[in-house]
């Protein structure tokens, strides 16, 4: 469902001149798993998945999704997409509904089926309470209901979250994460990013480690763990990180 | 487009903003309110002001003529006023003792005072006679060539002046009179000399030992300026009284001092005084109402939804980013023009009450049924050209905000956009400018003057024959600045940008480390910016070289600092910024052999493009263009005079510029917009850019059109070589052909296509259609021609990448045929 192939990003930045974002990241992410990207602060996450959301264009390498190119096939990527990040914002002047429900026509959904998938989703995420509460009214736990309903009205084939929980207490943040499992159970092909080394033992099926643009390791969490021979997570973690440091520091 | 995602966008926002209180108020409540409310102040104001009475000094009281009296108590006489109040406005202190003032209590104490002020009077009356005094004898001292003598009373003046104006302000006085020994003698003498009919011999004591009043003012204080408008006005009625009195006397008609005496008829009607009130009103009130009804909203759905974090999310959805703008931008527009009509409506409509409820003359005059609103044909050409100046700030506004990363940082924006509104309008108000073919097709300056003409004078016919061409410019820019806020959108640096501090010596260290082959789009801009700024510089440069002491310009020293100018201004910052910023100044300017095709164009298409833009300029002189300023039409006219020698003018007006503009505008500029926009564009900005430097409106026009030409050859034949060889042998033909003058006619081929009479063109129409074909043909080549295999490898590449944002850059990719149509 999501293929990238050598991906790379380039920012010019001008405290720091050119910048690599990415550089030359190959997966591949199939339906019914969740594929993690752990990495630090800077590393490429949020880059990697507006890449693959469209905002951004890559500088050079391919990436597919529910395949049609990112590059020339941006809106029937966007069609098939639902995005949800921690930072993503939800309108102020808005009612939970009416949020929703432009979204769900924005994406060209018609009457009927636009009261009868909301309402659907108002009924499984419990939001029917709020449903007329204005956006600057919600608490944190509300908003982020509301984001992902807005994620996943279109009920697209893949959906990409970027660090959705940050910011969130662990309450919301479970929340979240149970929601994230069981749309894994429809068979959604989804990819998600974090900093977070329990959120990613926990959910994902296959994680990549990511660190100033470059992929360090990629497999099954257990897998990692055999391969390094490493306990937890986030001694492999550090481990990986380390040696790219060290060999960034000889190279250059 | 998808026209449902943009009417769901703008049914969105425009939600949204109605549930912003914010813009609810600016909107709506502000004009309620606003009129309204300055009204009620402005009656209360005008209830609690009061002027103050200003203080007349008035020495030799008793020197004056006694009838007709001056004064009356301690003002002057109401009698002298056209409103008889007015007589209180001004406080007279007088040394008068035959008539002594009826002294009130409160008077009494002010008496001491008085006394002071008339001392001070004194004083000043005696400085001023001082000061006529020294200047009867400079006059004196010139007539007897008594250069030394003159000097030294001129500085003696000087400081008597100095010290004069200085006591006169320091003190309370506003104005001084000094009525001299024997002015009421002097006037009775003359009464009686002239009823005796000329039994005295010399009726007349000549100008210069004439006995006269002496009115002393600062007219550079306000207060005493307008005390003395007031003083004159009584002044001159009293004096007309003692003329009637001496021509009844001597028995002469009273006609005599007015021989014609004009009688003044106003035909104004009311109607059209209240057109004209609106007429000054109305353009200025909208547009500015137009620029902050726009903008307010624009911040908010443009940096709102980036500050918000929604911005992401909308881009995200299928909606394309043309979609979304579009969307924005009807709301914004929307918002912009309900804030015109109401402001307008509500300030109509108080004015109107106000005026109605007004007993004043003057007022009435022009109120109750006369300040009605313009009419419904008015009101239709208003609402006709509101529409577009909305939609262009509106876009304008849009494509600022958008770039804007907070809405604190859009609100910044607001100012320069507001100053230049504000520029324009004020030009716009002034009376003696009036529409004609060129304004009209300027931003803003087009419809403000239409506008302005429409409601000064109802049923003029001036919308029917600028009508079509404001309303076609003033939609192609509000195009343009719509095609600007969606690649705006289109920036992924601009959506995404993030808050960095920002540094000038970061900023210049980054420019100067991070290199590449050829300039950025900003580099470019700079540099255009920067010529621009060292021409502004080089202005005072020229102008003090040329002008030769009669007013005339001397056309080779001019010629002289038009070559340095061309270097020092225009090529050499070019190439100092190429230098300095760029890896590569061989790709930057240019700099390589191109294929020998382009050279023989370069060399025949301006041989063919140059008649066709002096047919043209010479054309559109007549009816479009102000007529060019009066030193560079010497200058022109000057170059074909024989005594300069021809390789010196070529060197400044063809080989210089072509050598210097070309390494700049083809070369830097050019090379900067490329890397970042299409080649179409990129060519369009340059020209506009090119046209931009050359600042009478005629050469900004002529440039404009070249500039693109020069810019296609430069992109096409990745080389400068052509465009130099044109831009020379382009400015070398006028030049050429002038001197030639009648020669030409004597060379067998170029007889056959010059004008056999001395025509406006100088050219046949032989040599125009010729010259069009030629043209034509070689710019069409130029266009779709020359590189087809690339052209076509670029069409399939662009094609491929449709969608706006996957458009992969290339560094400096040939035009496709594609984006040139």
């Amino acid at each position: 469902m999501i293929h990238v192939e050598h991906l790379s990003k380039h920012f010019s930045d001008f405290r720091r001149g050119s910048v690599v974002a990415l550089e030359g990241v190959s997966f591949d992410v199939h339906p019914g798993e969740i594929f993690g990207l752990l990495g630090p602060n800077g590393a490429g996450k949020t880059t990697c998945l507006r890449v693959l959301s469209t905002v951004l264009t890559p500088t050079s390498g391919i990436a597919t999704v529910a395949g049609y190119d990112v590059l020339t096939q941006a809106a029937d990527v966007r069609a098939r997409i639902g995005f949800m990040s921690g930072n993503t914002g939800i309108y102020d002047r808005m009612t939970a509904w009416e949020l929703v429900e432009y979204f769900a026509r924005l994406y060209g959904m018609e009457e009927p089926l636009v009261s009868q998938r909301l309402n659907e989703i108002f009924a499984t995420l419990q939001m029917h309470e709020f449903r007329d509460v204005l956006g600057s009214k919600m608490s944190t736990g509300m908003k982020q209901k509301v984001s992902i309903a807005r994620t996943i009205v279109h009920n697209p084939p893949v959906l990409i979250f970027d660090e959705p929980t940050t910011g969130l207490d662990v309450l919301v943040a479970r929340a979240v994460l149970k929601a994230i499992a069981s749309l894994r159970e429809q068979g959604k092909c989804i990819i998600f990013s974090t900093h977070i080394m329990r959120e990613v033992e926990k959910l994902c099926d296959r994680v990549a480690i990511i660190h100033k643009g470059r992929i360090l390791a990629a497999g099954t969490p257990t897998e990692l763990l055999d391969r390094s021979g490493q306990s937890d997570f986030e001694e492999l973690f550090f481990e990986l990180i380390s040696r790219a440091e060290e060999r960034m520091a000889a190279t250059s | 487009m998808n026209r449902k995602n943009v009417r769901l966008v703008f049914l969105r926002e425009v939600r949204d903003q109605i549930r912003d209180r914010r813009t609810l108020f600016m909107i709506v409540v502000l004009p309620l309110i606003l009129y309204p409310g300055l009204a009620i102040g402005m009656v209360q104001i005008s209830f609690l002001f009061k002027e103050q009475p200003r203080t007349i000094v008035l020495l030799g009281t008793d020197n004056l003529p006694a009838d007709p009296p001056l004064l009356s108590g301690n003002h002057f006489a109401s009698q002298w006023f056209a409103v008889p109040d007015d007589a209180d406005k001004l406080h007279v202190i007088h040394d008068g003792t035959r008539n002594p003032p009826e002294v009130s209590p409160q008077e009494k104490a002010d008496s001491e005072a008085n006394a002071g002020l008339l001392e001070e009077g004194r004083d000043l009356a005696g400085k001023s006679q001082q000061l006529e005094e020294l200047e009867k004898k400079q006059d004196a001292a010139r007539k007897d060539h008594n250069e030394a003598d003159e000097q030294r009373l001129a500085d003696e003046i000087r400081s008597l002046k100095e010290e004069l104006a200085e006591r006169f302000s320091a003190s309370k006085i506003q104005v001084l009179i000094v009525a001299p020994q024997g002015l009421k003698q002097e006037v009775e003498r003359i009464n009686h000399a002239l009823a005796a009919r000329g039994k005295d011999a010399r009726p007349d004591a000549g100008e210069a030992d004439r006995v006269r009043l002496l009115v002393v003012q600062n007219s550079a204080d306000e207060k005493s300026s307008f005390a003395y408008q007031r003083v004159r006005l009584v002044l001159t009625a009293w004096e007309q009284r003692i003329l009637q009195e001496r021509l009844s006397e001597a028995k002469l008609p009273a006609t005599l001092a007015k021989p014609v005496d004009p009688e003044l008829l106003d035909v104004a009607i009311a109607r059209q005084v209240s057109a004209s009130l609106w007429s000054k009103l109305f353009p200025t009130l909208l547009i500015i109402m137009a620029v902050t009804g726009a903008f307010y909203p624009a911040v908010d759905v443009a940096a709102g939804e980036k500050e918000r974090g929604t911005m992401e999310t909308l881009l995200i959805s299928p909606a394309r980013r043309s979609e979304i703008v579009l969307g924005k931008f009807f709301t914004v527009v929307t918002f912009s023009v309900s804030t015109v009509l109401l402001n307008l409506l509500s300030m109509g409509i108080t004015g109107k009450y106000l005026i109605s409820l007004a007993r004043n003359e003057a007022l009435t005059r022009m109120g109750a049924d006369s300040l009605s609103f313009p009419g419904p044909w008015e009101m239709m050409w208003l609402i006709l050209l509101l529409l577009p100046l909305s939609a262009f700030y509106s876009a304008i506004s849009l494509a600022l905000a958008t770039f804007a990363r907070s809405t604190k940082e859009g609100q910044y924006y607001l100012t320069p956009l507001l100053l230049v509104t504000l520029g324009l309008t004020m030009f716009c108000l002034s009376p003696v400018v009036e529409i004609d073919p060129f304004y009209s097709i300027l931003p803003v300056v087009g419809p403000a003057l239409l506008l302005k003409e429409v409601l000064a004078s109802p049923g003029s016919s001036a919308p029917l024959v600028y009508g079509i061409p404001v309303l076609a410019t003033s939609i192609a820019y509000s195009l343009a600045g719509l095609w600007w806020a969606i690649s705006m959108f289109n920036r992924e640096d601009v959506l995404f940008r993030e808050a960095e501090r920002f540094d000038v010596r970061l900023w210049i260290r980054h420019l100067l480390r991070d290199k590449e082959a050829t300039p950025s789009l900003l580099e470019g801009g700079l540099c255009f910016v920067l010529l621009i700024l060292l021409q502004f510089v080089a202005f005072r440069f020229l102008q003090s070289g040329v002008v030769v002491s009669d007013g005339h310009i001397d056309p080779a020293s001019t010629l002289r600092l038009l070559l340095i100018q061309q270097m020092v201004f225009v090529g050499s910052p070019a190439l100092f910024m190429g230098i300095m910023l760029t890896t590569s100044v061989w790709r930057t300017f240019r700099l390589r052999l191109p294929n020998w095709r382009y050279l023989v164009v370069g060399c025949v298409l301006p041989l063919a493009v140059g008649p066709l833009s002096v047919a043209l300029q010479n054309w559109l002189q007549g009816w479009f263009f102000p007529p060019l300023p009066k030193p560079v039409e010497e200058l022109m006219n000057s170059l074909g005079e024989q005594t300069l020698p021809l390789w010196f003018v070529l060197l400044a007006m063809a080989i210089a510029p072509g050598i210097c503009e070309e390494l700049a505008f083809r070369g830097f500029i050019l090379s900067g917009f490329a890397r970042s926009a299409r080649p179409a564009v990129a060519i369009g900005l340059s020209a506009i850019a090119f046209g931009a430097f050359h600042i009478i409106p005629q050469q900004v026009f002529n440039a404009t059109l070249v500039g693109l030409i020069l810019g296609l050859l430069a992109i096409r034949s990745e080389s400068l070589i052509p465009s130099v060889l044109f831009h020379i042998i382009y400015n070398s033909i006028e030049t050429v052909r002038v001197r030639a003058g009648d020669s030409i006619v004597q060379v067998p081929v170029l007889k056959w296509f010059v004008a056999s009479e001395p025509s406006v063109t100088g050219y046949n129409t032989l040599a125009l259609v010729v010259a069009g074909v030629v043209a034509t043909l070689l710019i069409a080549w130029l266009i779709f021609g020359g590189q087809k295999a690339k052209t076509m490898a670029e069409t399939a590449h662009e094609a491929a990448s449709d969608e706006p944002m996957g458009r992969p850059r290339t560094p400096e990719p040939a035009i496709s045929t594609r984006s040139m149509d």
